[in-house]
């Protein structure tokens, strides 16, 4: 698992090869990039400043784009009016609820599904798996059903629930695979050392954090980027961010500058995230553990 | 300290049986080391007294206790595995704490008797470190110092030194059985390797294709083997094998093969009679209880050719051609005979064994 450095051997057909990925990678860049910019220094701009557009061709004119006056007074209008903290706290509850719940759920059931033989176990997996095939849309009204019998529809809880039927399957096909990937003589060295069963399961889990870290980010991306749970399940009492934004989108009035405001708030705590976790996805803890 | 009674024990996985009919009973102090090739049922027998495999049939008793269904925590044994099995995300002074911290043992007393067990086994100066910064060797002796810092009653060692280099391995065999003589833990020990089995155990039981060959003392392995099996797994080099049948003229049983024609002893040919002799006989003989000369001597003897010289050290391995046969002779390195020389090989009588051709019992 942990990368070792790889001999390389200079080839005139490398070489171009490596300049043409450069090259590559520098137009995928600016085309993944330059969206987020605009927004970034859209969100800072007067409604005014913020459609000044030079004339097409005129490529002197991009300095335009950065020539105005900062404010702050979207992001002002989105927590001060708009009650968009509210939504936010709605969104990383969601979110973290159902990745937390997926988590404990997930590990445990994978662990199990690992570690146990028994009758029918692969077609259970092909049906754990087979609820994520159909798509959310699909599923949608007869959730909504059941959620407003069981007067979930407009709730946290509700949402939560929604977001871990989706996330609990893709959660435990993760889990297990690392968990296969965990030598069995590592839990029975600690069941012999006097643990129970589950502390042995406890004990193995720092060999699977990559795997917990990967699907944390997962469950997380997922429930902070959803918008149909959000606006049908979530609609009302549970309103996050997506949905939130979206109503911004009024059919007299675009509000422009809350909109690329919404859009910063939205992205940012995903990159933090990323940045902080990405430490605990680096792999290559079992290496050693055992002899192969 | 536990007498552990393996009684009538079957291990099945699916439809291949592993372990067949065993009986084994081990004394309370004792050491009991089971021998046997690889894939003969070894760690699937010890896997099943720690609690780690189903017993799929029979009892395993700790002083007359039916532990069938206990869980592994609750037999208070260790364990050094075949594989180390140490604890990756832990350094080796965790790895080593650790059975003592699930046992709920207070700090001072752990880190005592870490320290203790790590000087024991020289691994004192990496006990900061991680697993994968260990070589094989000291992998092994951490998992060895993972099961001695406790007190159990029972130590189980699966093939625990099989890694090491010659030298390390010999200096382990000696650290383990003092070990065990200190502590006076019963200790069951795993090998394939019959110069460990031998050295160590107060008795070894020899197994084969999942059933016990034979439960008894290293010597009476070794000079007492009840089948040719056992005869031809223990021993460094092996005994030889010659089919041979028997002639008796003149009130004198002989051993005849088409290179040589032996007379036994009266009492072997006592043991032969009773015998059934019409399956035919294995004569079994190791390499040091023959005597290789260049010069025709007054005793019968084998006639042979001499196929290669091996120098071990302070004696000599001489492979002779005995027809279609080859036998292995153990002499002295002054033996002067070169390949292609015809030779001369005289038994020792006494150290011999005959084998019945068919069942491989042992005659005598
Ligand atoms: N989990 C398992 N499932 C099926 N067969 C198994 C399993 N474990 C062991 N066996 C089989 O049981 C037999 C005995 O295995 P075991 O591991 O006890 O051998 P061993 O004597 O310890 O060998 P070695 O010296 O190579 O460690 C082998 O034929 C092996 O293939
Ligand atoms: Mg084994």
């Amino acid at each position: 698992m942990a990368s070792r450095d790889i001999v390389q051997y200079q080839a005139p057909l490398s070489r171009a090869f490596g300049w043409f990925s450069a090259v590559f990678l520098a137009l995928y860049l600016v085309w993944t990039l330059l969206p987020i910019l605009v927004m970034f220094i859209s969100s800072f701009k007067d409604l005014l400043e913020a459609f000044k557009i030079p004339p097409v061709g005129d490529w002197a004119g991009v300095t335009l784009f950065f020539d105005f006056t900062p404010t702050f007074k979207h992001y002002e209008n989105l927590f001060v009016n708009l009650n968009f903290s509210q939504y936010m706290a709605n969104s990383l509850i969601a979110a973290g609820g159902s990745a937390a719940i997926s988590v404990i759920l997930g590990s445990m059931a994978a662990y199990s599904l690992s570690r146990i033989d028994f009758h029918g176990k692969s077609d259970l997996l092909f049906w754990i798996i087979s609820t994520r095939m159909a798509p959310v849309v699909a599923v949608m009204v007869p959730l909504y059903w059941i959620f407003r019998e069981l007067e979930l529809v407009g709730t946290l809880p509700g949402l939560i629930l929604a977001y871990t039927t989706f996330n609990l399957p893709f959660a435990i096909w993760i889990l297990k695979g690392f968990f296969d990937d965990v030598p069995y003589a590592i839990e029975e060295a600690q069941m012999v050392d006097g643990a129970t069963r589950f502390q042995a399961f406890l004990s193995i889990l720092p060999l699977v954090g990559p795997g917990i870290g990967a699907v944390v980010v997962l469950c997380i991306l997922f429930a902070w980027n959803d918008y149909l749970f959000a606006a049908i399940i979530g609609s009302g009492g549970a309103k996050t961010l997506s949905v939130a934004t979206r109503e911004l989108v009024q059919p007299q009035n675009i509000q422009w500058g809350p909109i690329m405001a919404a859009g910063v708030v939205t992205t940012l705590p995903m990159m933090l995230l990323g940045l902080v976790i990405r430490r605990y996805l680096v792999a290559g803890l079992t290496m050693g553990a055992v002899k192969e | 300290m536990v007498t552990v009674s393996i009684e009538k024990v079957w291990k099945i996985y699916g439809r291949i049986p592993a372990v067949k009919d065993l009986n084994i009973e081990c004394a309370n102090g004792s050491f009991l080391s089971i021998l046997g090739p690889s894939g003969c049922g070894k760690s699937s027998t010890m896997r099943m007294i720690a609690g780690l495999e189903h017993i799929s049939a029979g009892e395993i008793r700790f002083d007359g206790r039916r532990i069938n269904d206990l869980a592994p925590k609750d037999r208070d044994v260790a364990m050094v595995f075949e594989n180390y099995a140490l604890y990756p995300h832990k350094s080796v002074y965790e790895n080593m704490a650790n059975p003592l911290k699930l046992r709920g043992q207070a700090e001072v007393r752990i880190r005592e008797r870490v320290l203790a067990a790590a000087k024991l086994l020289e691994i004192a100066e990496l006990l900061d470190r991680r697993p994968q910064e260990l070589s094989g060797g000291q992998k092994q002796r951490v998992a060895i110092g993972r099961a001695i810092v406790r007190e159990p009653k029972l130590f189980l060692f699966d093939e625990p030194i099989a890694h090491l280099d010659a030298k390390l391995r010999a200096h382990m065999r000696g650290e383990i059985r003092h070990l065990q003589r200190t502590l006076g833990t019963t200790v069951i020990y795993v090998t394939h390797d019959q110069l460990e089995a031998m050295s160590m155990a107060d008795r070894i039981a020899v197994m084969h294709e999942g059933v016990l060959q034979q439960l008894a003392t290293p010597r009476e392995v070794y000079n007492k083997p009840v089948n040719a099996w056992v005869a031809g797994f223990v021993g460094e080099p092996a005994m030889n094998f010659l089919d041979c049948t028997l002639e008796e003229t003149g009130g004198q049983v002989r051993f005849v093969h088409p290179t040589f024609r032996i007379a036994v002893t009266p009492e072997q040919a006592r043991l032969l009679e009773a015998s059934n002799r019409a399956q035919g006989i294995r004569l079994g003989v190791r390499p040091d209880a023959l005597t290789i000369s260049l010069a025709k001597s007054k005793e019968e003897s084998m006639t042979g050719r001499i196929f290669v010289n091996e120098l071990l050290g302070g004696d000599m391995i001489v492979d002779v051609d005995l027809g279609p046969e080859r036998v292995r002779v153990k002499t002295s390195t002054d033996f002067a005979g070169n390949e292609g020389d015809v030779c001369y090989i005289t038994a020792n009588r006494d150290k011999w064994h005959a084998f019945s051709k068919e069942t491989g019992r042992t005659i005598f």
